[in-house]
This record gives structure tokens, C-alpha cells and sequence, in this order.
């Protein structure tokens, strides 16, 4: 599946050790920074945002956004636009999922030329 | 009175055996597709919105032929206001045979995509492209201006829209176009049997919900259920207004193939009139994130919009092209679906359900409390 390609500039240095809040997206990568996602009531068929937070003392220079519905073998309709809010906060906008059930949230990272890949279900009724 | 007694006695037997068959897990979903109607929000990108005197406008030119080049077809001529804004046609007729089913003109305010393709993301320039489609009204903008200049409907324009002789003939096509949309947007479905059950559920009053049909509920439980349709058709509009594969046939000819979104998305992305254009009245551009955003995919080939299913009965015939004349045909394509048609790396929502005779009953009878009307 084709992903959006946000680029951003780490002007701000390294990501540090962070009070996260929301679910921690799980990765099969060892030692990896923790990413939490934040997110409120998700709206049916309605664009909503999630927030990440990377928490880890390396700099993230690419983040990557994406959700499938793994029953269904499909996607989002919409890219979402990632926007880094802060040191270790990214705010995902335009996201939106047009069908009920669990749908699965993947992020990929990179840091230092390393990509590392994260994975959270969320479910919507 | 012995007679009395037994018809009174089956009355409050009938009374105390109907009842709420849907499981808690049920009624909340159920819950989803209301309250209705929804408020009232203007559309940003039309200063004519839910203005009284554009929606006057809009509605009288809506039923007069100035709006076509030779004045031989309104928009009513297509969306006839007495069935339900469609026709009875499978495929609309407007200078020529076209290719889709006419869709009705209800509960499109505020949407996110119009038309089976999707071609337009705002009521006003879905209601801006016939005036000008060649197979449809045909007008050229130049044509327009001079109909409308000529017509008694000058002055109401003037009124809203200022002295139309200094606006260019692009200018004066949108207005008109906003006048129209200003209009569509207060056709509204009614209220329904479904609502009234819906809202007895919210106010936990299950002795009134409890008049609601059970053949209606059984095939609400299916429709939420082992029908699948609720992944499509849900929110108080019962569509999610995105694109998918009915396994219906998208040939129209040998050689010809309606391309649905894909076609939708090559127009909607070279279009003027979108709400990231510079023809929105809305300086902050609220709703473009869509057009900026929307994927495209090859599997977008032949898929169409989501159609609504308030005020379903009234709408046949039905599908993206009007090949099936009733609802039970409708059941019945989707309880049988031939998986053969989908596209192969296409989402994997639909397989065949065969469902009973019993149940294909029992869905329509649902879909049949979504419309005030009954059946025609």
C-alpha cells in the first residue's frame, strides 16, 4: 500500500524521555523508543486526529502514518497529515475511518536513517 | 360482549407478547443512525445558504427550463419533485440516454462527496455541471448569463447577487449553481417509523419501541449483522458517502466501461469548483482537507458511492445504474453476490449470505420503515 511520506525538520534535537499518554503501539524491534497514541472518541465516516508521542533519546527525522482494516484488506480513502507539535508530540490530522470494526494503526519512525515499525488496534463501533 | 371479551383478551395478549428483540450490544449501534433530522449547519462555501431569498431562487429555477439551452428540460424534468427527486427510469434521460441511475436530491446538505463518481465535493458545483454537460442541460456560460438576463428571474438575482450585466458569465454560473444548491439543501427526508423506534430506544422507553415490527427488527439484526450492510450503510444518513464494489457489472458495451471513482476523481482533481478552489465563499476553506487528500487507487475502477437508504422505497429502481427494480432484488443480489465480480485486490467486505426467504423478507420490511411513504 502506498504511504504518505511526511518530512520535517528535527531542528529540535533529540527526542527525550517523555510523560506519554495514550496506548503504547507495540513493535517487534528491541529497545526501541516507545510511541504512544492519544486519541479521543474516533467518529464514523468523520475525519478525527490522534496524537503521537515518541519517547526515546534519539531524533526522529520521519514519520510515516498509516491504518488498515485487516478483516476487510483495505485502507484509508485520505492521507493523513502529520504535524510535529512539539520535541517528542506529532498530531496526526485527516484521518478517518469509513467502516465499523477494528481497524489498525501503523506508524513507522525513523531515526538516524532506521526505521522502525509500530502497530495499535483500534476499534470502532 | 363475549365477543368483545376474546378480541379485547388477543389484543393485550398481542400487546404483551411484542417486544425489543435486539440485544443491548444492537440498540447501541441502532442509536448511530439517528437522531433525525440532523441540525441545520449552512454551507460555508455558499453565502446563499440557507438564505431565503437564494433558496426562493433556487427552488423556481430548479422547476423552470430557462436553466437548458433550448429550454427543453428543467431539473425537474430528471429529479421530479413528485417521485422523490429521481424518475422511475433505470438509466436518467437527459438530451440522451446516460449512463446512471438519476439519483433523488434528499439529505444532501452537507456531504462530502456528490454524484455516483464523486465528482464534486460541494452541493454547488454537483448542481453546477448539468447546466453546463453537453448531454444534459447543455448551456454554455455565455448562454446562461443571457437566459438569466432575459428571464423574469433577473431581478431576484440582482437582489441577492448584485447587477448581473458587470459579472462574468462564469461568475453569474456559479451563483446559480449556489442559488440551486441553497434550495437542495432543504430537501429533507421526513421522520420515520425507524425513528421513532430509534429514539424509544434512547429514552430506554422499550414499551414503545416495542411497537415497532418484529419482522423490522429481524431484519435490522441482520442488517447490522450477518448482512454486513451497516459497514456501508451507517450514521443517520445509513451511507459512510465513500466509494465501493456491489459486484454490479460496470460495462456499459463491449467496449465501453463506466469508471466510476477512478472517473470521478480525474474530474473532481481538475475541477475549478472544488472547496480548495477559488470559487468557495469560505476563506478558510473548511472541508477541502478531502480534495487535497483523497487517495486514488486503481481498484477505484467501477466503485461508486455509498447511496443513501432514508426514503429507499421511493427511489427505484436502484444500484448505480437502476438494474434492479425493487428492494427484494436488491437482498437478493447481495445474498447472492457473485464474488467473481468483485475486484480481486479490492476491499473483502461482501461474500454470498444466502439468506432465507424469511430473512430477504425480513430486510426489506426494515428497509421499508426508513420511509414515510409506503411502497408504490
Amino acid at each position: 500500500m502506498i504511504r504518505w511520506l511526511v518530512w520535517f525538520l528535527a531542528s529540535s534535537g533529540a527526542a527525550i524521555a517523555c510523560e506519554a499518554t495514550g496506548q503504547r503501539m507495540s513493535t517487534e524491534t528491541q529497545n526501541a523508543p516507545a510511541v504512544h497514541v492519544a486519541v479521543d472518541e474516533i467518529p464514523l465516516a468523520q475525519p478525527f486526529s490522534i496524537l503521537l508521542t515518541v519517547c526515546g533519546e534519539t531524533a526522529v527525522s520521519e514519520m510515516r502514518v498509516d491504518a488498515v482494516m485487516p478483516a476487510h484488506q483495505h485502507g484509508m480513502n485520505y492521507l493523513p497529515v502529520v504535524t510535529a507539535i512539539g520535541d517528542d508530540v506529532f498530531r496526526i490530522d485527516d484521518m478517518l475511518f469509513h467502516m465499523p470494526g477494528k481497524w489498525e494503526l501503523q506508524v513507522d519512525v525513523e531515526y538516524n536513517g532506521q526505521t522502525v515499525s509500530y502497530t495499535s488496534d483500534l476499534a470502532l463501533k | 360482549m363475549k365477543l368483545w371479551v376474546t378480541v379485547a383478551f388477543v389484543a393485550l395478549t398481542s400487546v404483551v407478547r411484542a417486544e425489543v428483540l435486539l440485544s443491548e450490544d444492537e440498540i447501541q449501534q441502532t442509536l448511530s443512525f439517528g437522531p433525525w433530522p440532523p441540525p441545520i449547519q449552512p454551507d460555508p462555501s455558499n453565502r446563499g445558504s440557507n438564505d431565503p431569498r437564494a433558496i426562493a431562487l433556487g427552488a423556481a429555477l430548479f422547476d423552470d427550463p430557462v436553466l437548458s439551452i433550448d429550454g427543453a428540460l428543467a431539473c425537474a424534468s430528471c429529479h421530479n419533485p413528485e417521485q422523490a427527486f429521481t424518475t422511475l427510469d433505470p438509466r436518467a434521460f437527459g438530451r440522451v440516454l446516460l449512463d446512471r441511475n438519476t439519483p433523488s436530491l434528499r439529505n444532501l446538505a452537507g456531504l462530502r462527496w456528490y454524484g455516483w463518481g464523486g465528482k464534486s465535493d460541494n452541493l454547488w458545483a454537483a448542481s453546477l455541471h448539468p447546466i453546463i454537460e453537453e448531454q444534459e442541460m447543455a448551456h454554455s456560460k455565455e448562454s446562461l448569463k443571457r437566459a438569466i438576463s432575459e428571464s423574469p428571474y433577473v431581478n431576484d438575482f440582482e437582489d441577492i447577487f448584485g447587477d448581473i450585466e458587470s459579472q462574468n458569465p462564469e461568475l453569474v454560473l456559479v451563483k446559480i449553481a449556489k442559488a440551486l444548491s441553497a434550495y437542495l439543501e432543504t430537501l429533507v427526508t421526513e421522520r420515520t417509523q425507524f425513528d421513532d423506534f430509534r429514539d424509544a430506544l434512547e429514552r430506554s422507553d422499550l414499551a414503545e419501541a416495542a411497537n415497532y415490527p418484529e419482522a423490522a427488527q429481524r431484519g435490522l439484526q441482520l442488517f447490522l449483522g450477518r448482512g454486513n450492510c451497516a459497514f456501508c450503510h451507517n450514521g443517520p444518513r445509513f451511507s459512510n458517502n465513500e466509494f465501493h464494489d456491489a459486484g454490479v457489472p460496470y460495462f456499459l458495451s463491449k467496449t465501453k466501461v463506466d469508471e466510476g471513482r477512478f472517473g470521478g476523481l480525474n474530474f473532481l482533481l481538475s475541477s475549478p469548483y472544488t472547496l480548495d478552489g477559488d470559487w468557495t465563499d469560505d476563506l478558510e476553506k473548511q472541508g477541502a482537507w478531502a480534495v487535497r487528500n483523497v487517495r486514488r487507487s486503481h481498484s477505484d475502477f467501477g466503485i461508486f458511492r455509498t447511496p443513501s437508504l432514508r426514503g429507499v422505497v421511493e427511489t427505484a429502481p436502484y444500484m448505480h445504474d437502476g438494474s434492479l427494480d425493487a428492494l427484494d432484488a436488491v437482498v437478493r443480489h447481495y445474498s447472492e453476490i457473485d464474488t467473481e465480480r468483485l475486484h480481486a485486490d479490492g476491499e473483502a467486505v461482501l461474500s454470498e449470505l444466502n439468506l432465507t426467504g424469511q430473512e430477504i423478507t425480513d430486510l426489506v420490511a426494515f428497509l421499508e420503515t426508513l420511509s414515510s411513504a409506503t411502497r408504490p
